[in-house]
């Protein structure tokens, strides 16, 4: 309890002694964390977008003349990452018309004979695996034709899978970044005290009492600046997700103050945890090297 | 602690010889003076025991540790058991005269009532408690050498090194400081001195080990500071 008390009581005066290094120590994890923050909320973002839409993907597949449904569904339903098969009849793709068409029933009795071809609504798993889908499709002689929506399941599969490797290099960058600067702190405030850690390994201080303060400093400050990149991330946050929607008004973004929060303790974790480990290499360095004799 | 030197030679890079050939015993409780012309290893040979060197050559034993092989947690916990009072006292000028007494004892984990308790007695032993609110840079170079030695016997070590502790004083002082170390010494403390002063040695008569050139030239039980011209 003593020792703590010692470790909490030196880690608040290293602070204050190097007060200017440790408001930019915080300043500067604050501005990585908040980056962190931001590109995961961007990956969750398009994650989401990209979920919801391939919910509603389907690919339209008509089917031949004559061609026998049960037939082609079995043969659909083989094809890789096909998750759904749904035969649409003759019958069926007219009473879907007439749903849409409520008012121009009177036109649809014109048509006399059922003009439309019977299909299959065919449903895949991810947006990414939908040309080789349709390729697929395509070589089955029971069907006619193809449609989908190709170009924008296509776009925004690889802006997810960019955003998720974006924010893979962002996270190491930055995490990097904020390593060394709290390291070179803990450095610093190491060999401020040299003469001090000297005398306190000569008299039986252990490696880990004498790191313990600089530990606390580090995880004090790298934990504020993760505490405060939550905060103005939870603060902007809704504000950039309202003006998005103003301008993308079609596009679902997530709304929910609950991953902002999950999200703003996992930055406070990473935050308190990056500095520990980047203190404990700075101290343990030092002191490896104070107490390997002549 | 006993303390035994078994043929311990240390050369510093490139080819500097510090101790050559250094075999030394001292018994639990003795009082040894190292004495020798400057540079002849005597400071060598105290932080070889606090083991701030490593021998090149040799085997150090103190208590029931060996020095060559030693890990260090263990290092730790055998510094506990040695108490260090320098020539230039070593003190840190923000901290006060009980501060700097009472670190040793908080460094090492002691509860806050006994590191209070133990550095009040200390420093009146040394006859600082009134000047216990003082920085170092407000003492004189005595009770700056009397804190250093109040911080070297606070956790009541079994062997205290004094690398030239009079060595910055003048002789009523240096007396002063001498006598208090030979009281901590009366309470079974080992204490090994390195020093110059031959007043000293002469006045307060104890074992002498003289060092010229790393090695041991002469070890005397009740010994003068020099016979016949040699140390």
């Amino acid at each position: 309890m003593g020792s703590f008390k010692y470790a909490l009581r030196d880690g608040a005066r290293l602070i204050i002694r190097h007060w200017g290094l440790a408001f930019l120590t915080i300043f500067t994890s604050m501005a990585v964390f908040y980056l962190i923050g931001a590109s995961v909320l961007l990956v969750l973002n398009t994650r989401h977008i990209v979920d919801i839409l391939e919910g509603e993907l389907s690919i339209q597949a008509y089917l031949a003349p004559n061609a026998n449904y049960e037939e082609a569904a079995r043969a659909v339903a083989d094809i890789g990452h096909v998750t759904k098969v749904v035969i649409i009849t003759q019958e069926m793709a007219l009473e879907r018309l007439k749903q849409r068409l409520p008012d121009r029933a009177d036109v649809l009795t014109l048509l006399g004979e059922n003009p439309l071809p019977s299909s299959l609504e065919v449903s895949i798993d991810r947006a990414d695996n939908i040309e080789s889908v349709v390729m697929a499709l395509a070589a089955i002689p029971l069907i006619n034709d193809i449609v989908y929506a190709g170009k924008l399941a296509e776009k925004l599969a690889k802006f997810s899978s960019f955003a998720g490797h974006f924010s893979l290099a962002m996270l190491i960058v930055a995490i990097t970044a904020s390593a060394v600067v709290l390291f070179n702190t803990i450095r610093i405030a190491v060999y401020s005290k040299e003469e001090e850690i000297g005398i306190m390994l000569l008299v039986g201080a252990t490696p880990t009492f004498v790191a313990m303060p600089f530990v606390l400093q580090g995880i004090i400050l790298g934990g504020a600046g993760s505490l405060g990149a939550s905060i103005f991330l939870a603060l902007s946050y809704n504000g950039i997700i309202a003006r998005l929607k103003d301008l993308m008004p079609f596009l679902p973004f997530l709304e929910s103050n609950s991953v902002v929060l999950e999200l703003g303790l996992i930055l406070v974790g990473a935050g308190a945890t990056v500095s520990l480990i980047a203190s404990l290499i700075a101290v343990e360095t030092f002191t490896r090297r104070a107490m390997k004799p002549l | 602690m006993d303390i035994r030197f078994s043929g311990v030679s240390k050369v510093f890079y490139p080819d500097i010889t510090a101790l050559e050939d250094v075999y030394l015993e001292i018994p639990k409780g003795e009082f040894v003076y190292l004495v020798g012309p400057t540079g002849s290893g005597k400071t060598t040979l105290l932080r070889c025991i606090t083991r701030e060197v490593a021998p090149t050559r040799g085997q150090i034993t103190v208590g029931s540790f060996s020095l060559r092989k030693i890990s260090r947690v263990d290092l730790s916990i055998f510094r506990r058991d040695i108490g260090i009072i320098f020539q230039d006292f070593c003190l840190l000028p923000h901290l006060n005269v009980f501060e700097n007494v009472a670190f040793v004892l908080e460094v090492l984990g002691a509860p806050p009532r006994e590191v209070k308790e133990r550095t009040g007695e200390i420093l009146d032993q040394v006859n600082l408690w009134r000047r216990r609110f003082l920085y170092p840079p407000q003492l004189s170079g005595g009770e700056q050498q009397r804190v250093a030695v109040a911080r070297a016997i606070v956790n009541s070590p079994s062997v205290l090194l004094a690398d030239e502790p009079t060595g910055n004083l003048d002789l009523h002082t240096a007396e002063e400081i001498m006598q208090l170390i030979m009281s901590i010494n009366a309470l079974g403390t080992t204490v090994i001195m390195a020093t110059h002063n031959q007043y000293l040695v002469d006045a307060f008569r104890q074992r002498v080990v003289g060092i010229r050139s790393g090695r041991v030239v002469r070890d005397e039980r009740r010994g003068r500071y020099n016979l016949d011209g040699e140390l």
